[in-house]
């Protein structure tokens, strides 16, 4: 191998290595941090809410009018989306996983705490709430009829049970079971004890509470209450498998048709608020991916026209080279280990730039550190990019006869 | 060491056919100093490069050091042309990027010598032209007469048995071109066999024997030499 002569060869024509070197260094840093990201969001995307997302759809209904009264609303409402044909079950529901709008609080182990244990949705929903969202018991029971309670604009207590999710309750008190045990949804208000654990349960909100990990998206209670703010009610239906679409249309229909005091509002899928909610990171995606791979079509047309240019520019040299005993696999082993050496200078600054880039990333926006694999692949990926960009220009020096050496032009 | 048979090259493009050398016919032995002088497109270069490897040849027979090249393929051409043949260009052909070390060691990494016996070879050769204190030095720092020294230290740290000098002084002043025609005598004596293409006929007149070059034919050549004397008498033979 002839890398010492072409590191020094190289080291005359700084200008040339520094700037493909760079490129290299800035695309390795640029390609690794964004695939990290990229694998982040779709790993994000892919997970499960923890309800049944293929059968489910929410309905609002808005009222309107002296007459009209939240609380029989709500009462009427969710008694007539029972007594649809096809559908499985239906809860008052404030919010749903993914709507990127609900009600959260801190919750406490003690009355004297000052900084809450853990941040929580909170899912107001009735005795139905669990089998209409589709969700999963993992101990103890659910809400009874009898719990549940209106939750007005003056309503200061919380009630006292409440049902969290399995994520919430290790972070409560790992190592051992909630069940039984009380927590503190306001400090100033009586305890709250928990009746029971739910296997999964989404919050609203995506990418909520990061600095707490990612389980933090999962710190879920449900409170045995139907919010009766102004004039808004909202419910969650689950329907019979396949039916959800042929339900939501009648569903909408009989809402309009059992009370003119009020708007139903536009029925939607939790298939669409997931789409929806996800919006931003599908669409950050896109862009990573497209940068990615734009910056490596610049980096290796990059390195095609620094080749070309310098296969131009040495003919005679290679010419020379042929003349005094090199075949042409010399010549074509010297120009991809001329771009290996480069890569391979540009890769070791990048190293360290994906690194700070990465360091820069975890100190200002929450990131996590960059896996090893990451850098690895990157590593990889642009090595081999760089011995394919050279290539052809490589393949064309080693074409240049050696009667070239002594043409005199 | 170099025998050509009515050898020709015609250069083909899909208009005309262009006969740079015709029923050519040279011989050239052992230890021989031979000028091939000729007007400029007589076909002095096209020789050379075929005596050098460089270029394939459209008919005749040719060997190198009894090696018959015909039908030899272009790794088969680069591996005798690196073993046996030293070039001397007009224009040096130094490798400006590669100090002089590096410059003299090109030749000898494709021959695949280890590198101590380059080093040896290296520094015994750049001593031979008087630039054994130069080694780190790039083709750029030095004059004209040093860098076709330096060219003529790298045609032989192979140990070449023939070398092909194209108007090794014709980038040179009188004096440079006078040091660096002494270097080659000197070089012969020792045994390499020197061909020289070169126009300049006071150079030619200090070769053993002239071949005369027009349209591409040998036109005349000097009577069947004597071997190696020092003098510059004729030693090679046009068959």
């Amino acid at each position: 191998m002839e890398i010492r002569p072409i590191l020094s060869a190289l080291m005359r024509s700084k200008v040339a290595l520094v700037l493909i070197g760079l490129q290299i260094a800035l695309t390795l840093a640029i390609v690794c941090n964004s695939l990290f990201i990229i694998s982040q969001r779709v790993q994000m995307m892919g997970r499960e809410s923890g309800i049944n997302e293929a059968d489910t759809f929410t309905i609002g209904s808005l009222g309107f009018g002296a007459a009209f009264d939240i609380k029989t609303s709500i009462q009427e409402d969710v008694a007539l989306l029972r007594s649809l044909p096809g559908v499985a079950d239906a809860t008052p529901t404030n919010t749903t996983p993914m709507s990127n709008g609900g009600w959260s609080t801190g919750i406490n182990l003690t009355r004297e705490q000052k900084t809450s244990t853990a941040p929580s949705a909170m899912y107001f929903v009735d005795e139905h709430g669990l089998n209409a969202f589709g969700a999963k018991l993992a101990e103890g029971r659910f809400f009874t009829a009898d719990e549940i309670t209106f939750r007005e604009r003056s309503s200061v207590d919380w009630p006292p049970v409440i049902v969290i999710t399995r994520a919430l309750a290790n972070k409560l008190f790992p190592d051992q079971s909630a069940l039984g045990k009380q927590v503190y949804l306001d400090t100033e208000g009586n305890p709250n004890t928990i009746i029971g654990v739910v296997e999964r349960m989404q919050v609203p909100w995506i990418g909520w509470s990061a600095e707490d990990g990612p389980d933090a998206e999962f710190y879920s209670t449900f409170v045995p209450q139907n919010v009766a703010f102004g004039n808004f009610g909202r419910y969650l239906v689950r329907t019979e498998p396949g039916r959800r679409d042929e339900v939501m249309k009648a569903a909408e229909a009989a809402m309009l048709k059992s009370n003119h005091s009020r708007i139903v509002r536009e029925p939607r899928t939790i298939e669409r608020i997931r789409a929806e909610g996800y919006q931003g990171h599908r669409a950050m995606t896109i862009i990573l991916i497209g940068v990615i791979v734009s910056l490596l079509a610049v980096t290796a047309l990059g390195i095609v026209g620094m080749a070309s240019f310098w296969v131009t520019q040495r003919t005679k040299q290679i010419g020379t080279r042929r003349a005094l005993g090199a075949t042409r696999g010399s010549i074509l082993r010297y120009f991809m280990t001329e771009n290996f050496v480069i890569t391979s200078l540009g890769l070791a600054l990048g190293v360290l730039l994906t690194y700070g880039l990465n360091y820069w990333l975890m100190a200002n926006y929450a990131a996590q550190r960059l896996p090893l694999v990451y850098l690895a692949g990157g590593i990889v990926v642009l090595m081999l990019l760089g011995q394919a960009a050279v290539f052809g220009p490589a393949t064309r020096a080693s074409r240049v006869p050696p009667a070239v050496a002594t043409r005199s032009v | 060491m170099l025998k050509m048979k009515h050898l020709s090259k015609v250069y083909r493009t899909h208009l005309i056919e262009t006969h740079a050398l015709r029923d050519f016919s040279i011989h050239v032995r052992e230890g021989e100093f031979v000028a091939v002088t000729g007007p400029s497109g007589s076909g002095k270069t096209t020789f050379l490069n075929i005596a050098g490897l460089l270029e394939e040849f459209s008919g005749g027979e040719f060997w190198v050091d009894g090696v018959d090249v015909r039908g030899m393929n272009d790794d088969q051409r680069s591996r005798l042309r690196n073993e046996k043949i030293g070039f001397i260009f007009q224009g040096f052909n130094l490798i400006p990027d590669l100090n002089l070390f590096d410059n003299v060691d090109v030749p000898l990494r494709y021959r695949g010598f280890s590198a101590a016996d380059r080093k040896r070879r290296i520094e015994e050769n750049l001593g031979r032209v008087g630039l054994a204190s130069r080694m780190k030095h790039y083709p750029a720092e030095l004059s004209g007469g040093q860098q076709q020294r330096v060219a003529i230290a790298r045609a032989l740290a192979g140990s070449p048995r023939l070398l092909l000098a194209d108007e090794p002084t014709g980038n040179l002043d009188s004096l440079m071109a006078r040091g660096v025609l002494e270097l080659l005598e000197e070089i012969n004596r020792q045994g390499t066999t020197i061909i020289m293409v070169t126009h300049d006929p006071e150079l030619a007149a200090r070769a053993h024997r002239n071949v005369h070059v027009i349209d591409g034919q040998v036109t005349d050549f000097d009577a069947e030499p004597q071997l190696r004397v020092p003098s510059g008498n004729a030693t090679a033979a046009v068959a």
